[in-house]
């Protein structure tokens, strides 16, 4: 079975034997696992970290209630019934496989509890006067010297130019 | 079997140790590779300093076996600075000023020391990143993920020929910059003495000297470290024609923070408290026990507002 899964993932299926993997995904709720499973482990190897965000489903559900209801016959001029089903087949899939990822994917990050310590927002201000003695004071002793060199003093004196009159 | 498949099934848990480990060494390597290029490179070159939408360009040569380095900022107001092995010099001609910083063996605290550089692994995840062509060099990408908002992470990316580091940005929480430094153009070897002498004689200019102490400063302290920042200096020293002003440093190996108080005299009107900000570089007031108190940091605004709110002082 897992082989059968694989393989369709990979679309190493003939139409028929991926007819008969679909119908098996949709049927057994154990092969429906294995196929969310592979997703996840296939972008976690590809290095896809973009995970969708939490009440995706729900919220794309809400939004399809809210569309019009397309009434016209023959929505998908010029397809065989044979590449209609598979569509539809694929389109049940993808749902399942959102609802996999959904399932699977590790929670929001929560926030580290250090970072949660609150305070109060503070008055923005423009450069203290002195602005350039504290930084020419601060910078020598700032570790990142030591891979960038001289370069971060340019901080030192920058603000002067721009503010010359205070 | 397709080769995502044979390495799921099989080697998953392997795969991801042994790769983040190996990884990891690997941008450590490259860290130090950048230590050494700027510590033991001569070079001279063209570097822009992009903060907040504003751009500056300057001039930086290094002549490596004086321990001397120049700095010429080409835009605006002109402007001069020459670090040798112990002072720094401002020279700023438009006010006839020279503004100095002697550094002193108590002042070179160890941090970033080539044998520490793992230390940054408690704050920061070290790793590779993508290989890019910048200024004509080709670069290697190492990335510095803080591993709480405390801190600001950093994209640094390095000639893979000679380990110079051409482009550094610093990085918000959500992946934004918030200050770069690129070198546009770079000629590593042939400088020479003169090239690192200050264009001014600066005779007879105003001398503004810091004049740092090691002292312990009595009564204060910051009651609550910010998690990875330890206290690596504390010292009394001038700062314009101010009286004597104490200063506290935390680092937590690669960003640094200060802590300056200033008593505050009868005659001065009070301190402008509140946040400013300047590139990666954040600047809190605020008043405590007739003293102002003013917080310098490349970091968050919330760590350095945390520092400056946990300063107290206590009749000693």
């Amino acid at each position: 079975m897992t082989e059968k899964i694989s393989a369709l993932m990979d679309g190493e299926l003939e139409a028929r034997a991926a007819d008969e993997a679909l119908e098996l995904l949709r049927r057994d709720g154990e092969a429906a696992d294995c196929w969310r499973l592979y997703h996840l482990m296939s972008d976690a190897l590809h290095g896809q970290r973009q995970f969708l965000s939490p009440r995706f489903v729900e919220r794309v559900a809400a939004r399809l209630a809210t569309e019009p209801a397309v009434l016209t016959s023959g929505a998908l001029p010029g397809r065989t019934p044979l590449q209609r089903y598979a569509l539809a087949a694929a389109a049940s899939l993808a749902a399942v496989a959102l609802v996999g990822w959904l399932a699977l994917a590790p929670p929001p990050q929560s926030q580290p509890p250090l970072a949660q310590a609150q305070q109060p927002a503070a008055l923005t201000v423009s450069l203290p006067h002195a602005a350039n003695d504290y930084l020419l004071a601060h910078q020598g002793f700032s570790p990142r010297m030591s891979l960038l060199g001289i370069a971060p003093y340019v901080r030192t004196v920058a603000e002067h130019a721009d503010e010359p009159a205070k | 079997m397709s080769a995502w498949r044979s390495a799921a099934l099989l080697c998953v848990p392997l795969f991801s140790t042994l790769g983040t480990a190996h990884a990891q060494s690997d941008a450590l390597g490259w860290l130090r590779r950048i230590q050494d290029a700027t510590r033991h490179l001569s070079y001279s070159g063209t570097f822009v300093y992009q903060h907040g939408g504003r751009s500056e360009t300057s001039r930086i040569t290094r002549l490596a076996a004086a321990d001397t380095e120049r700095l010429e900022v080409l835009d605006g107001m002109p402007r001069e600075l020459v670090r040798t092995r112990d002072t720094v010099r401002c020279y700023l001609p438009e006010s006839q000023l020279v503004k100095v910083e002697r550094r002193t063996p108590e002042r070179n605290f160890p941090a970033l020391l080539p044998g520490e550089l793992s230390t940054l692994l408690q704050n920061y995840d070290i790793s590779l990143g993508e290989t890019r062509r910048i200024g004509g060099f080709e670069c290697q990408g190492v990335v510095l993920a803080p591993k709480d908002n405390l801190r600001y992470g950093y994209r640094l990316y390095a000639d893979t020929a000679s380990g110079m580091l051409v482009r550094a940005t610093t990085v918000d929480a959500a992946g934004n910059p918030v200050e770069q430094f690129t070198f546009t153009q770079l000629a590593i070897g042939r400088v020479t003495p003169e090239m690192v002498k200050p264009r001014h004689a600066a005779t007879g200019w105003r001398v503004e000297d810091a004049a740092t102490a090691p002292a312990r400063l009595a009564g204060w302290s910051v009651n609550a470290d910010l998690p990875g920042f330890h206290k690596v200096v504390e010292l009394t020293r001038r700062m314009g024609e101010s009286k004597p002003v104490g200063q506290l440093v935390f680092s937590d190996g690669l960003a640094a923070v200060s802590v300056f108080i200033e008593p505050l005299g009868p005659q001065r009107e009070p301190p402008r408290t509140g946040l400013a900000s300047l590139g990666a570089i954040h600047i809190y007031t605020r008043e405590v026990a007739n003293h102002m108190v003013t917080v310098v940091g490349e970091a968050p605004a919330a760590s350095v507002q945390r520092i400056a709110n946990a300063v107290q002082y206590r009749r000693p």
